[in-house]
């Protein structure tokens, strides 16, 4: 059998949000919108699933919980039906497995969804939780789980090393809550101006409320399969996956493979591979979804991503050069901060928005975009990973 | 105001919802590591093959794959490189302010602790602090059904108290 191309053909997403509505509820909201996105691929056409969910264990009390989506949704996989948890990346592992998957013949229209129900009952458990997804033994049990702390700690280094400024921190946060005022599946549809923001409160110093994604519930799916079969199921545009990488240089905080806390290594060795098997570079992305759990990443990862010099990175979103008429636009759907962060989802959110952005049919379109780019970090920035997405094989 | 939470687990430990490593013998290889805590050292395990010197302590050596390893220390007091004060929204088990900081330990090794014994406002980067052990909950363990608790302890940094000449 020649080497199949692998395309994603179609997305869906719940609500996001503080839902009243259970991991397995919202499941089912996501795959009816991916279903309803291409017509004419039925239930019984997909032979594989992926559900990326890190939480399912601890706050749905729902281990192997990808046999009970399928059930839920009335798929009945025949070629893979298994869980995936890289805690934020989970949904983007479960792209590339799928690839892989797809490309060898082992399976051949895969859905890929995930998600999280992060909201519990008492609130105490939705924060104590946390503490589960670091190092536990090392990390966890000095109380580092919640992750704005340690995020500070990268924000004062990039301030202190190259001059950043909270303006360049909050420019990230107005541009993606102004994204994010369009899409009604979000957390949060409405803009907020720099006034505003200046104003909110302080979380954690230099970090403030609106520098921080918020904790969301939700779900996301997509549907992968090769290029001929996509051909024989929608007439939009064919969109394939291109390359991908994840890198885990270490687990605990004290090996950090970095120079200091701004130097993401792991984020670069990432981006390298996947450049690489992309067959593209950093200046051919014509619009990305990168992982702003804080402003302070989004500006991190313009530079390990080649868009801008290290260290440039806050004059580069400032300068609007992450926006709309840009060198790139960046989390033209809202981002994290905007959409909210359900972990597993988070990949599968951001696939989806490309898939609709090189479609030619997103709500906030870039212009004529052919190559797109995915990223997620992963815990306290433990691991990094990204995608890349084509009109062309 | 207390709720009835689960009857069924009154009075049970789940030990999934324990903050601290479950540090015993019976559940865990590097419970050296807690008992030198005790002692006040802050050790890791070093090959004895190849001298390679990981933290955290290992069961077999991540480098040569050898399992003749032994116990060696590590400094106890550091610099603070960065640091940061969360005052509000500290989780469960943490008093506020919950401080953390990156330390230089001076042996190439950066390590991001939580510092205690220190008040909001009061740590500079530049600060020498110092290893501090501390007594944690028990964790049970069932034996032949009867209940026994194992004493834990665990660590953090704090301001030093005095310059050691
Ligand atoms: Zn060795």
């Amino acid at each position: 059998m020649p080497e199949r191309n692998v395309c994603i053909i179609a997305g869906g997403m719940s609500k996001w949000g503080v839902r009243e509505a259970s991991i397995i509820d919202m499941a089912q909201e996501a795959a009816k919108e991916c279903f309803d996105d291409i017509p004419a691929l039925k239930r019984k056409d997909i032979d594989g699933l992926l559900f990326a969910s890190s939480y399912c264990g601890r706050r749905s009390f729902q281990v192997n919980i990808a046999p009970v989506v399928a059930e839920r949704i009335g798929i009945k996989p025949t070629s893979m039906c298994t869980r995936v948890d890289t805690l934020c990346a989970g949904g983007s592992s479960g792209i590339i497995l799928a690839t892989g998957l797809i490309k060898s013949g082992i399976a051949d229209v895969v859905m890929i969804a995930g998600g999280e129900k992060l909201y519990t009952p008492q609130r105490w458990e939705t924060y104590y939780s946390e503490l589960a997804s670091i190092d536990h033994d090392w990390d966890g049990a000095q109380g580092m789980g919640l992750p704005p702390p340690y995020f500070s700690m990268t924000a004062q280094e990039h301030m202190k090393r190259y001059g950043t400024t909270k303006e360049q921190l909050w420019a990230v946060s107005v541009k993606n809550r102004r994204n994010g005022s369009t899409n009604p599946k979000g957390h949060f549809q409405k803009a907020v101006t720099i006034e505003e923001v200046m104003a909110s409160r302080v979380i954690v110093p230099p970090l403030s409320l609106y520098d921080c994604c918020p904790i969301t519930d939700g779900c996301a799916a997509v549907i992968l399969t090769y290029a001929e079969k996509a051909r024989e199921l929608t007439d939009r545009p064919l969109v394939y996956i291109r390359g991908s990488a994840q890198a885990a240089l270490h687990s605990m905080s004290i090996n950090w493979p970095g120079e200091h806390l701004a130097d993401w290594l792991h984020m670069r060795t990432a981006a390298k591979r996947a450049y690489e098997m992309g067959r593209v570079g950093p200046e051919d992305i014509d619009v990305a979804m990168t992982h702003d759990c804080f402003t302070i990443s989004e500006i991190v990862e313009m530079e390990e991503l080649g868009f801008c010099k290290k260290g440039e990175g806050g004059p580069f979103v400032e300068s609007g050069q992450s926006d709309f008429g840009g060198k790139v636009p960046v989390n033209t759907d809202g981002g994290l901060l905007s959409c909210g962060h359900p972990f597993g989802a988070t990949g599968i959110r951001q696939a989806r928005e490309i898939l609709q952005q090189l479609q030619g049919r997103a709500i906030r379109q870039v212009e004529g975009a052919e190559i797109g780019l995915t990223h997620n970090l992963s815990g306290l920035n433990v691991e990094h990973t990204i995608l890349i997405y084509g009109r062309e094989p | 105001m207390p709720v009835p939470g689960i009857p069924i687990l009154e009075g049970k430990y789940p030990s999934t919802m324990d903050l601290y490593p479950l540090e015993a013998k019976e559940f865990n290889r590097v419970h050296q590591f807690y008992e030198n805590l005790r002692q006040k050292r802050f050790t890791t395990t070093k090959c004895k093959k190849c001298g390679h010197v990981p933290f955290p302590p290992r069961v077999v050596c991540p480098e040569c794959n050898s399992e003749d390893l032994e116990w060696v220390d590590l400094p106890t007091r550091g610099k603070v490189l960065r640091f940061t004060e969360e005052v509000a929204g500290v989780p469960l088990g943490f008093d506020s302010p919950l401080i953390h900081a990156l330390i230089d330990l001076g042996d190439g090794r950066k390590f991001v602790s939580r510092i205690i014994n220190c008040k909001e406002g009061e740590l500079k980067e530049g600060d020498e602090v110092q290893l501090a052990v501390f007594d944690v909950p028990p964790m049970i363990i069932e034996k032949k059904g009867v209940m026994t608790e194992a004493e834990r302890v665990f660590f953090a940094f704090e301001p030093s108290k005095a310059e050691v000449k």
